[in-house]
């Protein structure tokens, strides 16, 4: 899975989320700042990713830990690229 | 009909008294269960259906970290059943957030709604419940979420209550406009200017105060979810203290006990109607799936309440909640049977049993 398509997933899981259009979010978008998702709103994000990229990456988990470290739609994104290798 | 999914892990007084309380909503009312929770720890639970969970959340965990951590806890499972057809609903009186994020991380949201609500009836003289909602799902609102609310409240009342064109208020220190603190004020706004009223077929009425809550002038009253709880137990408190005074006037001397006797049962038809347990666990609002929350003290002896829940939401509904506060407080009056009457008197803890004959022999402690 090619980092265009992770991140297509983010803007779409995101934007579903969030009530928005995927055209509306932009990589640089921090969640808090520019697109005003809070913790919960992430972790509706997290479950989602999981949920969908199980099925491409058995065992797939973004850890607790580093949630934290996701700050912006780039920052998921780069972790998401990273984890699936 | 589907089974109600219930957290026997979650409460106070989990898992002995909620299994109880699902025993008997079965066994009496014929309200099929399935308890969740840990097998071994659940004692008798005689002819009911059990969902092995091997996990807790704890009352005082972090409700995000919690879902996210113990996904084998029985209210992730319990909401699972829902989501995946096993059950009609869920019902929790557990960690209220935790239940909040479990609801909707599992069931999902209703769209256009940015967080679901704790919808809670509170008991009118004389009248049709009035809902608060947010009673404690959400400490911290944005404006707009109230906006939501008010929407979400108006067609609870009209299809529970049968209130065809439902009246909103939004709790405030005054019931003028400019009454409140910024966010009070930012939601006044937003209720006044953004035409929801009539595209739900409410009459927005402004600010009310906490002294309208338990009167007939509204119908619904939206706040965010932090002054809601606050209100709702200051209300709960109230209600207790102003029963055990009662009682207290009652056990004056021998002709207020003799008048108390004759009123015994017009005081129990009055506490039946206005104790907060009466109306039991109340609805989570905004999830896509039925979420009933109970009080976290919830005991067993479980009264069943119904609730009429709108039909575009959800398939009608039975929900086990609370405890069976007439009968408790009959016997308080000390009309048939022994009972332990327990009061705050001057910042002291007191207490007084009620013998077979209605006399009363205090101790304190």
């Amino acid at each position: 899975m090619g980092r265009d398509e992770v991140l297509a997933l983010v803007r779409d899981r995101l934007a579903d989320i969030l009530e928005i259009e995927p055209a509306d979010i932009g990589e640089g978008d921090s969640f808090a700042d520019d697109l005003d998702a809070d913790s919960l709103a992430l972790i509706e994000l997290v479950e989602a990713l999981e949920e969908e990229l199980a099925e491409r990456s058995v065992g797939f988990r973004i850890e607790d830990e580093d949630l934290e470290d996701l700050r912006s739609v780039r920052d998921a994104v780069d972790y998401v690229v990273a984890k699936l290798g | 009909m589907l089974p109600i999914a219930v957290d026997a892990m979650g409460g106070d007084h989990a898992p002995g008294e909620i299994v109880a309380g699902a025993r008997r909503a079965t066994d009496e009312l014929q309200i099929p269960v399935v308890l969740v929770g840990r097998p071994e720890e659940l004692g008798d639970t005689g002819d009911l259906e059990v969902i092995a969970a091997g996990e807790v959340i704890p009352m005082d965990a972090e409700p995000g970290t919690s879902v996210r951590t113990m996904k084998d806890s029985s209210m992730i499972r319990a909401a699972e059943a829902v989501r995946n057809g096993q059950a009609s609903a869920m019902v929790s009186a557990g960690n209220t957030g935790a239940a909040m994020a479990a609801a909707l991380l599992r069931m999902g949201r209703i769209r256009g709604i940015g967080r679901p609500a704790i919808a809670t009836p509170i008991p009118t003289p004389g009248g049709l419940p009035t809902t608060m909602l947010d009673s404690g799902a959400n400490a911290e609102c944005r404006p707009e979420w109230l906006v939501q609310f008010a929407r979400m409240g108006t067609v609870y009342a009209r299809d529970r209550f049968g209130i065809e064109r439902p009246r909103v208020g939004l709790l405030s220190i005054g019931e003028e406009a400019g009454k409140g603190n910024s966010f009070v004020k930012a939601v006044f706004d937003l209720l006044t200017d953004t035409g929801w009223a009539e595209a739900v077929s409410a009459e927005w009425i402004g600010n009310v105060e906490g002294r309208d809550i338990m009167t007939c002038q509204v119908d619904v009253v939206v706040t965010d979810g932090f002054t809601g709880n606050v209100t709702l137990k200051s209300l709960e408190g109230a209600m207790r203290a102003l029963t055990g005074r009662l009682l207290v006037a009652i056990d004056t001397n021998d002709a207020t006990r003799a008048a108390g006797r004759s009123l015994g049962p017009a005081l129990d038809e009055m506490v039946a109607e206005l104790h907060p347990d009466s109306v039991g666990g109340a609805l989570l609002l905004g999830v896509n799936g039925v979420c009933v929350i109970s009080h976290g003290s919830s005991r067993a002896g479980a009264i069943t309440a119904q609730f009429g829940l709108p039909p575009r939401w959800c398939r009608p509904v039975w929900s086990i909640t609370s405890p069976p506060r007439p009968d408790e407080f009959r016997f308080r009056l000390g009309l048939n049977r022994s009972a332990r009457l327990v009061w705050l008197e001057r910042g002291k803890c007191r207490q007084k049993r009620i013998s077979n004959e209605g006399r009363w022999d205090a101790t304190r402690y």
